[in-house]
């Protein structure tokens, strides 16, 4: 059982990321409605909000994230309706606040995680997102650190990875974006020890680039 | 690269004298069938048994104690219980023994507390005396060049593969199908628990070898992935490295924590570990030996395009369509043979009754001749849009129709095609009811080099195996 004062929030672990280099969708916390309301107003619309709490493990199932909120009324309104459902869901749990950030445009979703092996230590998964990864377990792994060409093979590796060329006229994402992620990634894993596991999932790939929409990291 | 571990390992693979603790002048000891291994084998230096009961062995005296042994001791073999065994070793630091291998059993792998205690009792004195263990639980080192047998194993030939194995048991196997099937060995190492020496050290020494050209190695677990992992890539970068991970589902792992006292770790990690460090993963014992055998008789083999000749007198229709789905289904390519190949295969066969794509039905050769079989063979084989040659021969069908002095003649010819090309002829003689006649044609072309299995599926798998090493050293260099 992860004790939650090791789960980082999303902001947190965003901003870990960011200062590593690594893209993401920038996510910043607000501690109030009117907070809410001028992050929103700053980033541009649309935007996501989400429940910051590392005693929330379900965000959506419980109310917790809103989608695509298109002006500063329907992001007010969404941190009061986010607060209100987590407080009936998760009564006990310590909330820090409402996270926002700028709605991603749909790209091929994606997963990047981290693990440790007991005798081979940190390693990088990678896999399609969504129901792929889960059902299918169309992952590959490599051990860290993993080269340039290591992060090439990965990618190639999993079943699904015409999906990433292209299928049926559907855009292709960036291969080259993700293979430059996935070694940044293992960096930023060999020079933190003390992270325990990581993901980024999903992470959109566009056509030109790659960017971490979701993240979490876990410390030791 | 490793140069210093020929040096070191010397008095393990090639020691002047063995003392062989636990000897008795009843043969079935353990110590017993040790020394009469060696003398049969004809080990060229001094053997010492060494035993509690006074007599001989084997024509050799039994010596109560290490330290009365008048001459050096380079290694020795132990095969007394665990309780004697920090004693024994203090002896052979006294007599300043080289390396020390224990066949004795009952450590960490059956007692993880008792028994791991006792394992580091035994390191630091080792390491105190200047002294190597192999071992405990293993039968330790087989190397036919300075005639050192495994226990009840035939001593085979020396050769060019190397093979490290945690588990006694399958270095054994491995050395009689070696045996069996021609793949001849330059060294083979039994390490069990491997509490001093253990897998790293041993791939190191073999890829510095300069007598072994290919290494396989079995392992169940390890103590250390991330050195194991840095060393496995090293080592396949300057020889093939075929690695075969035992204890890959949960039943396997709970008998490999049994076995050899070292965790098993999650398949998917250790696949992808050998993946990223350039080694060639096999699954089961057939795949380990069909590849190490390929690797022997080739070196290498560069592309996957094959022409399949499917049957060399009758009933070759089905047996290509089925051999050209082995191929496809192992990773295989199967091309077309070119047009001016194939209008020249209708001169010599016909139309009628012949196949003349790809894979080849080559039957109707048997109503032109012997010369006609060879031609057309020889016409595929120079086909440049095809790297390697894959022949089945069912030997059943032959003998009836070319009789034993025909069948002779087929196979020196694929011999001399063989050695002629420079494209690898691989034959498949798939089991039959000419058992005898089957493995006499066998041997033969295995001693001459022609890599020879008994299924199209199975020499599939090996020709892609040995591919995938040349793929990856080419895409290695590209990149320096």
């Amino acid at each position: 059982m992860v004790k939650s004062q090791n789960l980082l929030t999303e902001v947190e672990s965003k901003a870990l990321l960011k200062k590593a280099g690594i893209p993401i969708v920038e996510a910043k916390l607000a501690r109030s409605k009117k907070e809410a309301i001028s992050i929103s107003n700053e980033m541009g619309f649309p935007v996501v909000l989400k429940i910051s709490s590392t005693d929330v493990v379900h965000k959506s199932d419980s109310g917790g994230v809103k989608l695509g909120l298109a002006n500063a009324t329907q992001a007010g309104k969404a941190y009061s309706e986010i607060l209100s459902s987590i407080k009936r869901a998760y009564p006990q749990a310590q909330i820090d606040g409402v996270s926002v950030q700028p709605m991603a445009a749909p790209g091929v979703e994606v997963i990047v995680g981290m693990s440790k092996d007991p005798q081979f230590g940190p390693v990088l998964m990678f896999g399609l997102g969504g129901i792929l990864v889960e059902v299918l377990k169309d992952v590959s792994f490599r051990i860290v650190p993993v080269t340039a060409r290591d992060a090439k093979a990965m990618i190639r590796e999993i079943k699904g990875y015409p999906v990433l060329e292209g299928y049926r006229g559907q855009k292709p994402a960036s291969i080259p974006a993700l293979e430059k992620l996935i070694v940044k990634v293992s960096q930023f894993v060999e020079k933190n020890p003390q992270i325990r596991e990581l993901d980024l999932n999903p992470i959109f790939a566009y056509s030109d680039k790659a960017v971490a929409v979701d993240a979490r990291i876990i410390l030791e | 690269m490793f140069e210093e571990k020929i040096e070191e390992f010397e008095p393990i693979f090639y020691p002047k004298s063995i003392a062989v603790i636990g000897a008795s002048t009843t043969s079935i000891k353990a110590g017993s069938v040790w020394v009469w291994a060696l003398k049969t084998a004809g080990f060229p230096g001094s053997i010492y048994p060494v035993g509690s009961k006074s007599g001989c062995i084997a024509d050799l005296e039994i010596f109560p104690n290490l330290r009365l042994i008048f001459g050096e001791v380079d290694y020795v073999i132990v095969a007394i219980p665990r309780q004697s065994v920090l004693e024994l070793l203090d002896d052979c630091v006294a007599k300043n023994v080289k390396a020390v291998q224990f066949f004795t059993a009952g450590f960490s792998e059956m007692d993880a507390q008792q028994g791991y205690r006792l394992e580091q009792q035994m390191l630091e004195k080792a390491r105190r005396g200047n002294l190597r263990i192999i071992g405990p639980n293993c039968i330790g080192v087989y190397c036919p060049e300075h005639k050192i047998p495994f226990p009840l194993v035939k001593l085979g030939e020396s050769g060019s593969v190397g093979f490290i194995s945690q588990s006694g048991g399958i270095a054994a196997k491995l050395v009689t199908i070696g045996i069996a099937r021609h793949i001849n060995y330059s060294k083979v190492v039994s390490f069990g628990n491997g509490i001093d020496l253990d897998a790293g050290d041993f791939l190191q020494y073999l890829a510095a070898d300069p007598k072994t050209e290919t290494i396989g190695a079995y392992f169940e677990g390890t103590r250390d992935g991330v050195s194991l992992f840095n060393i496995i890539k090293e080592v396949a970068r300057s020889k093939p490295l075929v690695v075969w991970k035992g204890g890959r589902t949960e039943a396997g792992a709970q008998a490999a924590t049994s076995h050899t006292g070292s965790l098993a770790s999650s398949a998917a990690v250790w696949s992808a570990m050998l993946k990223q460090a350039g080694a060639i993963e096999v699954h089961n014992l057939e795949e380990l030996t069909d590849t190490l055998l390929i690797f022997q008789q080739l070196k290498c083999l560069q592309g996957t395009r094959a022409a399949v000749i499917g049957g060399l007198a009758d009933g070759g229709g089905g047996n290509s369509v089925a051999a050209g789905d082995a191929c496809m289904e192992n990773g295989l390519k199967v091309p077309p043979l070119s047009p001016e190949t194939k209008r020249k295969l209708g001169e010599l066969l016909g139309e009628v009754g012949s196949i003349l794509r790809n894979p080849v039905d080559v039957s109707q050769a048997q109503f032109r001749g012997l010369e006609t079989l060879f031609q057309s063979i020889d016409l595929v084989a120079r086909d440049t849009a095809i790297d390697v040659i894959l022949i089945q021969e069912d030997i059943d069908i032959l003998l009836p129709i070319y009789a034993w002095k025909g069948l002779e003649e087929i196979n020196d010819f694929f011999i001399e095609l063989g050695s002629r090309q420079n494209k690898p002829i691989i034959v498949v003689l798939p089991h039959g009811s000419a058992e005898s006649e089957r493995m006499q044609i066998e041997q033969k072309l295995l001693a001459a080099s022609v890599p020879v299995f008994c299924s199209m599926e199975r020499a599939a798998k090996a020709i892609y195996n040995i591919n995938q090493y040349s793929c990856w050293q080419e895409a290695r260099q590209r990149k320096l």
